[in-house]
């Protein structure tokens, strides 16, 4: 391979401002005009579908706000709706907007450790108070 | 081999940077570990907290004097500020994003932009806890003003930490000492601001959405 290396930018810093990627440019992704480089971690979403999840999210909260609305008087199914929503929510931000998707696996699995950790916990002591303590 | 080759101002000369196996015992960003055990640390943190709110949650109805959380809860402008920090999580990335790229400008745009709805956020939590205090609602009133300030503070001083952190990254990026190289940083920090965020998302649909008592 060459070592061939192409100025790719120069927007916005004037004189000096260089991007350049040589020998790939297959990798490059084009974005709002401008050339992303990959970092070591692989290929991270373009804005375009960073501005798509943010309207993902945008839905799913109007439909959350709408639903708390709702008086159908089953009112433990729009809990578990409700909760199902903020999941989501909490999904996409955490993949994509927090690349756990495309980041180490390493830290996907300290990151859900915690969250794995504070279920068991929390849930026990949920349990064992409202069976127990705070039982009346 | 392929090369990057990066430059962030005129004043940064042009450095080779080719993606090299981290040299730590984990083979990680020993940054990137950090702020990930802390993430992880926080998840049980604010567990607590939204455990409590709901272990207490309408138990104390028949103690309530003056207002309930049903009547002292404004869904409508608490959804508001929540899209507003929704946005800022947009804003952040797409800071990264300008960044990693070498889009100093963008990147300061998008910054600002981020620390502003955060700014937005919690002027609109210290409204909210202003007219709660008016109304009656204060940390020892009962079981819900207590859970609720403190579920709700922890989280507003969270973001005010987040903003602060994020108008640092802004100034040094003014004064020139944030180059692409250190996009790093900015990624740690958006690390913490989306899951500040995502802390809100559970917070917004334990205490505003659920159905009150």
């Amino acid at each position: 391979m060459s070592d061939q290396v192409t100025e790719i930018e120069t927007s916005g810093e004037g004189p000096g401002t260089a991007v350049a990627v040589a020998d790939d440019p297959g990798a490059l992704v084009a974005s709002a005009g401008h050339v992303a480089v990959p970092d070591e971690h692989g290929n991270h979403p373009t804005p375009r579908q960073y501005v798509l999840i943010a309207v993902v999210l945008v839905v799913i909260t109007s439909v959350e706000i709408a639903t708390s609305y709702l008086n159908t008087g089953h009112t433990n199914l729009v809990i578990v709706a409700l909760f199902l929503m903020a999941a989501i929510k909490f999904f996409l931000v955490a993949a994509w907007y927090m690349h756990m998707k495309t980041d180490q696996p390493f830290f996907r699995r300290i990151f859900v450790t915690g969250l794995i950790g504070a279920g068991i916990v929390y849930g026990i002591v949920m349990f064992v108070f409202s069976s127990t303590v705070l039982k009346s | 081999m392929a090369q990057t080759v990066v430059a962030t101002s005129e004043t940064d000369p042009v450095v080779p940077h080719t993606p090299q196996p981290l040299q730590t015992n984990t083979g990680v960003s020993n940054n990137k570990l950090a702020i990930w055990l802390f993430i992880s640390s926080e998840s049980l943190f604010f567990g607590a907290f939204i455990a409590t709110y709901f272990l207490y949650r309408g138990r104390d109805a028949q103690f309530l004097k003056g207002p309930t959380p049903s009547s002292t809860l404004n869904i409508p402008f608490t959804s508001v500020t929540s899209f507003v920090l929704l946005m800022s999580s947009l804003t952040m990335v797409l800071a990264l994003a300008a960044i990693r790229r070498g889009d100093h400008r963008r990147f300061r745009i998008w910054i600002l932009a981020t620390a502003i709805f955060g700014m937005t956020f919690i002027s609109g939590q210290v409204y909210e806890f202003t007219e709660f205090y008016r109304e009656g609602v204060h940390l020892g009133t009962n079981l819900f003003g207590t859970t609720f300030f403190v579920l709700t503070g922890l989280h507003g001083a969270h973001v005010t930490i987040g903003i602060v952190w994020l108008l640092t990254l802004y100034g040094r990026s003014m004064q020139g000492k944030l180059g692409t190289d250190k996009s790093e940083a900015v990624e740690i920090a958006g690390l913490y601001w989306h899951f500040v965020d995502v802390v809100w998302i559970f917070i917004f649909t334990a205490v505003y959405l659920i159905p009150q008592h």
